[in-house]
């Protein structure tokens, strides 16, 4: 038990006996768990941008002037019911009439003496979490029913959008792993440099007889606290940067980045203490073999 | 307590050692000695199993090499101190820390490794340094701090490699009379040098060695 304590307080007073070599090794610690942690707010919140711009994006279904209100709020129902429709709103005649008015100040009756709308309805589809919407079924479905004159539909902007949403995950999921690799190799790179730089120490160890179990605790501690603070770090950065790109948002666009801050703090912990101790382990076996 | 039978051992860059048989006995003092090159690191490294022979036999305090198994020497060097020509202690640690290193090592109380630290510190004239840090003694001062860090552990032998080297005449004298007074009480002491003027004269045996091979014990 005294061991156990005496290398893990060797541990850290290890950091302060070099301090210039620990700085090194938690600032390639933070800077990595830094990018690490913008990937992860940027996979948090690709969800709610996509969904910001599926909200902007609804099918316009026109009926025959020959359909009547009644008729109109039957064929609504039958819409209600296809696979991937989240809600309809139906646009009566009267109701389009009033829209014109108040959009261009004429009265239509007046003009023409006859109401000229057709009735009509707006249909929002459902948004499905990391999968591509397809409309193109919907759309099919809705041009077969008996009533229906024209469909709207931005489709070539959902799928430009719903394209790009596709790539970008793709890019994320890429990314994340190579920021892995590269950040598991500065980080063991660094922490090899601060081992090398207490080569000595080993090798007194070795000749009074220490165990490699002995040798390798307190590098472990070492590493670890570099972990953890370059993941404190990180996490403070991120936090403190989602917090500034939301107040500029707010301002121009009232929008704002969702931030899971404990979650995302417990993922850089995880990682910085897994990268840490891969790498205080790749550098410390070639000096104890 | 050592044990050589027909020990060979060559390094990759060339010749190293050739044919050894040695014994040294428990509670023993024996000088080695030879000219720069003659075998004498080489000798004490296979003794503490930094290396292995080619062939013959290494026996240390019962441990055999080179059927020893890697993670059975720390427990061999535990019982033997080592000192060394250019002192091996740690920079960035003081005098206290550098031989308490010695006691955590080994797995010691906390609560006994302050007496046992004050001690070896006191034996060997070093009271009252225990805070200053290596760099902050001379030549002779560090090597008797690196001699409290081998007998802090109360070996049953010490190994010392040239330990007189870098200290002035007056210094290398008092070293060897603490090694004496260390082997006084029961510890064996093997003690490489190529200073014949310094170790003649004082009774103990004397192993000499030359291009590889022993030419007297």
């Amino acid at each position: 038990m005294d061991q156990l304590l005496f290398l893990i307080i060797e541990g850290a007073r290890n950091l302060w006996r070099h301090k210039l070599t620990a700085l090194g090794a938690v600032f390639s610690v933070f800077f990595t768990l830094f990018l690490i942690g913008v990937l992860l707010v940027m996979n948090d919140n690709t969800d709610k941008l996509i969904n910001y711009f599926r909200g902007k994006y609804k099918i316009e279904v026109f009926f025959n002037e020959s359909v009547s209100n009644e008729q109109a709020s039957k064929l609504v129902k039958n819409i209600r019911t296809i696979p991937g429709v989240r809600s309809t709103t139906l646009i009566s005649k009267e109701d389009a009439m009033s829209i014109f008015k108040s959009q261009f100040d004429e009265d239509v009756m007046e003009l023409l003496g006859y109401n000229p709308f057709p009735a009509s309805c707006v249909v929002n589809v459902i948004k499905q979490k990391n999968v591509s919407l397809s409309v193109e079924p919907i759309i099919h479905r809705i041009k077969s029913l008996d009533g229906v004159s024209e469909v709207h539909y931005q489709g070539r902007l959902i799928k430009r959008i719903e394209s790009y949403f596709q790539k970008f995950l793709k890019a994320i999921t890429y990314l994340s792993g190579v920021v892995l690799v590269i950040s598991i190799i500065i980080i063991s790179n660094t922490i090899r440099l601060t081992i090398y730089s207490k080569k000595e120490l080993i090798r007194a160890l070795k000749l009074i007889g220490a165990t490699k179990l002995f040798i390798q605790v307190p590098f472990m501690v070492e590493a670890m606290i570099h972990g953890l603070i370059g993941a404190v770090l990180a996490s403070v950065t991120i936090a403190g940067s989602v917090i500034f790109v939301n107040a500029k948002l707010g301002v121009l666009y009232n929008v704002s980045l969702e931030l899971n801050g404990i979650i995302i703090a417990l993922w850089l912990t995880g990682i910085g203490l897994f990268i840490s101790l891969l790498g205080s382990q790749r550098a410390i076996a070639r000096f104890l073999k | 307590m050592i044990r050589l039978n027909n020990v060979s051992f060559s390094y990759e860059k060339g010749f190293g050692l050739s044919n050894i048989n040695l014994d040294v006995s428990e509670g023993e003092f024996a000088f080695l000695i030879g000219p720069t090159g003659s075998g004498k690191t080489t000798l004490l490294r296979l003794i503490y199993m930094d290396l292995l022979p080619d062939s013959g036999q290494v026996e240390v305090l019962g441990h055999k090499s080179p059927k020893i198994k890697k993670n059975s020497i720390p427990f061999l060097r535990r019982r033997i101190g080592m000192v060394f020509q250019d002192y091996q202690l740690l920079d960035d640690r003081n005098l206290f820390d550098n031989v308490a290193l010695a006691l955590h090592v080994i797995g010691d109380d906390t609560a006994d490794i302050y007496d046992r630290v004050m001690d070896a510190l006191n034996d060997v004239g070093l009271s009252g340094k225990e805070q200053h840090y290596p760099s902050e003694l001379s030549g002779g001062e560090q090597q008797r701090a690196c001699i409290a860090r081998a007998m802090v552990k109360e070996p049953e032998l010490i190994l010392a490699d040239e330990p007189t080297g870098n200290v002035d005449p007056v210094a290398a004298y008092e070293l060897v009379k603490l090694l004496e007074e260390i082997n006084n009480e029961g510890t064996a002491v093997l003690m490489a040098s190529h200073n014949y003027g310094l170790i003649k004269g004082r009774g103990h045996r004397i192993i000499e060695m030359q291009e590889g091979g022993i030419r007297r014990s």
